[in-house]
């Protein structure tokens, strides 16, 4: 049982850096720079950063191919002293992060970790500390693990699924950056942070029966005032009622398809509301 | 498809336009139009309130004006109503480039003042001369002097550093260079400001590649939480309780500004908000009239704002504020001076960790 928790570690390890190394290299593809995810490299000084970050993604690299690298079949004792180099060196590559990102944390208490680029950038909290700490301990426990082997029954394979498994778990629970991950997977932009041209609103409102409704009653072709608050955008037209002037005010929910219009009519120089037609269908915000 | 451009007076510059009635109605017409009349929660917004600073519900902590007299127990500031004399708390406190005492405050500076209760007629803060520059650093003169771009909506300014400053504010903005932020915080002298105090610490990435912010899931939580900052008047009434909001619909409000600063800023390294994304925090389009509640986490003191201009800068800034513990995202409200100082935030600390409800 303890041997498969063991043999699981070197994979989950590996995943874990080379994940890193990916989001990382995205980040600074994307915004041009190799320093924008600070992260703990905002503790040295400007011109150190750039060559610390260079150094940071090399060494997430080289121990991630590494541990790959030494994993499989070792045929004499001699020839394991790569794999405890390498598992040795992460065990050290974690322990510093611990202390780093310790360090961040009392300092640059508005930081995020940068460990996953762009995911990244939530402050540094206990979570972030202690996953460090679990994959530190993680690369210790591969330290003189012999070379990693299929399962040879059915048990052991249940037993290295549940390991894997569970660890799995323990580190989502540790990362704040999964909650962000699964917001990007499943993500549609909602109407209040969606761009909207007027031009489309105004199609859809002469398009309904509410401004036909009110359509004799405006007296100009176009409105006095357009403006928007999160999903609805209001148009105000004047017009005359009875002889009164007054301000149409509609308002149309901004989705694409059959949107909800509100319409009401207010005195224009008391602000009197004279009347308020009823809402085709209910919208939020 | 009509286009924006051809129905210009739906512009939203709340400096140029001619009606500043227009912005003011339009949360007594959105209350109309949804079903909220006459709710408390929706009080009108006069339209002289646009011209004076005032809502319906006035400032009642924050009184701005020149310094005519000062000593140890009395200050006397010329203020919009006059000559005013108020009493000094015996534990009153000045900030003139840093903490003096009152009876240091020189006659003749501009300050903005925060009484001890609400109405009362004693004082407990005094800010003289402080003003604030946020933006891109578009041109380095020599070891001191900066030219930097506060967006569209606000143009540029001139930032000194003077000896004494240079180290503070190096430790926290590094790279004073071309493309890069910064946000000081000093003293305002004529064409320049006195950089004294670093408002952040500089984000480490260019200024027109901010990093993408978090996706929402849903619809945009309400309230949101993060970070509020305040700005300089320029344009504004100095008493203007109000703030920039720093994601006004561009279809017809800040994306204006972007044709114009264009075509008249040529250097390289002027970068327009607008064209970077949505920026460090998601919020909802909203425009100049929309009411906000906004919270002051630190002092638990809530108003009730309008936006009032673009706030467009903010959008380029991740920091968090770390007044009262680590403001959960961004900057969310660039706030004016009075308004700032009405929901108890110090002026030299530069934020404080709130949290806006949206619509009131």
């Amino acid at each position: 049982m303890l041997t498969a928790l063991r043999e699981v570690q070197i994979p989950l390890l590996a995943i874990m850096l080379l994940g890193g190394c990916a989001a990382k290299a995205w980040r600074a593809l994307s915004s041009r720079s190799v320093t924008a995810g600070m992260g703990p490299t905002g503790l040295f000084p400007v011109h150190l950063r750039r060559p610390i970050t260079i150094m940071m993604f090399l060494a997430e690299l080289s121990l991630g191919l590494g541990l790959i690298g030494t994993a499989g079949r070792i045929p004499d004792a001699a020839s394991r002293l790569p794999a405890t180099i390498v598992r040795t060196a992460t065990a050290l590559f974690f322990l510093i992060a611990v202390g780093a990102l310790n360090e961040l944390r009392q300092r640059r208490p508005d930081s995020g970790c940068g460990c996953f680029g762009e995911l990244s950038d939530t402050p540094i909290g206990l979570r972030t500390i202690a996953r460090s700490g679990l994959l530190c301990a993680s690369a210790v426990a591969t330290i003189g693990l012999p070379a990693l082997r299929m399962p040879s029954s059915p048990r052991q394979a249940e037993l290295w699924l549940a390991g894997l498994a569970f660890e799995l778990a323990l580190i989502a629970f540790l990362s704040p950056e999964l909650g962000e991950v699964l917001v990007r997977l499943g993500y549609s932009e909602p109407c209040e942070l969606r761009r909207l041209p007027v031009g489309r609103t105004m199609s859809a409102l002469h398009a309904s029966s509410q401004w036909r409704k009110y359509a004799r009653q405006v007296s100009t072709a176009e409105p006095a005032d357009v403006w928007r608050e999160g999903c609805w955008r209001f148009a105000v037209y004047p017009g005359i009622v009875r002889g009164r002037r007054v301000d149409i005010v509609f308002a149309v929910y901004l989705q694409a398809r059959r949107p909800a219009i509100r319409v009401a009519v207010l005195d224009a120089d008391t602000d009197e509301v004279l009347g308020m037609a009823e809402p085709r269908e209910s919208a939020v915000f | 498809m009509r286009h924006l451009a051809d129905i210009p007076r739906w512009c939203d510059d709340v400096t140029e336009s001619a009606s500043p009635a227009r912005f003011a109605r339009r949360s007594l017409l959105k209350a109309a139009v949804l079903g909220h009349p006459g709710e408390s929660d929706f009080p009108a917004v006069t339209a002289a309130g646009y011209g004076t600073g005032t809502l319906e519900t006035p400032l009642v902590y924050t009184v701005t004006g020149r310094i005519l007299d000062v000593s140890p127990h009395i200050l006397v500031l010329l203020t919009e109503r006059g000559e005013q004399r108020f009493p000094l708390a015996a534990s009153a406190e000045a900030w003139r480039g840093g903490s003096i005492s009152p009876a240091a405050l020189r006659r003749g500076d501009h300050a903005i003042v925060r009484r001890r209760f609400p109405g009362g007629p004693v004082v407990d803060r005094i800010w003289a001369g402080v003003g604030r520059v946020t933006g891109t650093i578009i041109e380095r003169e020599g070891p001191a002097g900066l030219l930097v771009d506060e967006g569209p909506a606000k143009g540029r300014r001139i930032v000194m550093i003077p000896p004494e400053a240079a180290g503070r504010i190096q430790v926290r903005f590094p790279r004073l260079e071309p493309g890069y932020l910064i946000d000081v915080i000093g003293l305002k002298h004529d064409g320049f400001l006195r950089a004294l105090i670093p408002a952040t610490s500089q984000p480490p990435y260019r200024a027109g590649h901010p990093p993408a912010a978090p996706m929402v899931s849903g619809h945009v939580p309400d309230p949101v939480s993060g970070t509020a900052v305040w700005h300089e008047p320029g344009e504004e009434p100095e008493n203007l309780l109000g703030l920039a909001y720093p994601a006004l619909d561009p279809e017809t409000s800040c994306e204006h500004g972007r044709a114009i600063a264009s075509s008249c800023s040529p250097e390289a390294h002027a970068v327009d908000p607008h064209a970077t994304g949505p920026g460090c925090v998601r919020l909802p389009y909203l425009s100049v009239g929309s009411l906000l509640r906004l919270r002051n986490d630190c002092t638990e003191r809530t108003r009730l704002l309008p936006v009032t201009s673009c706030g467009a800068t903010a959008r380029l800034f991740c920091d968090r504020c770390v007044t009262c513990g680590t403001s959960r995202k961004g900057r969310i409200a660039d706030l004016t001076m009075a308004a700032f100082v009405e929901l108890g935030g110090a002026l030299e600390v530069g934020c404080f960790n709130a949290t806006m409800m949206i619509g009131g």
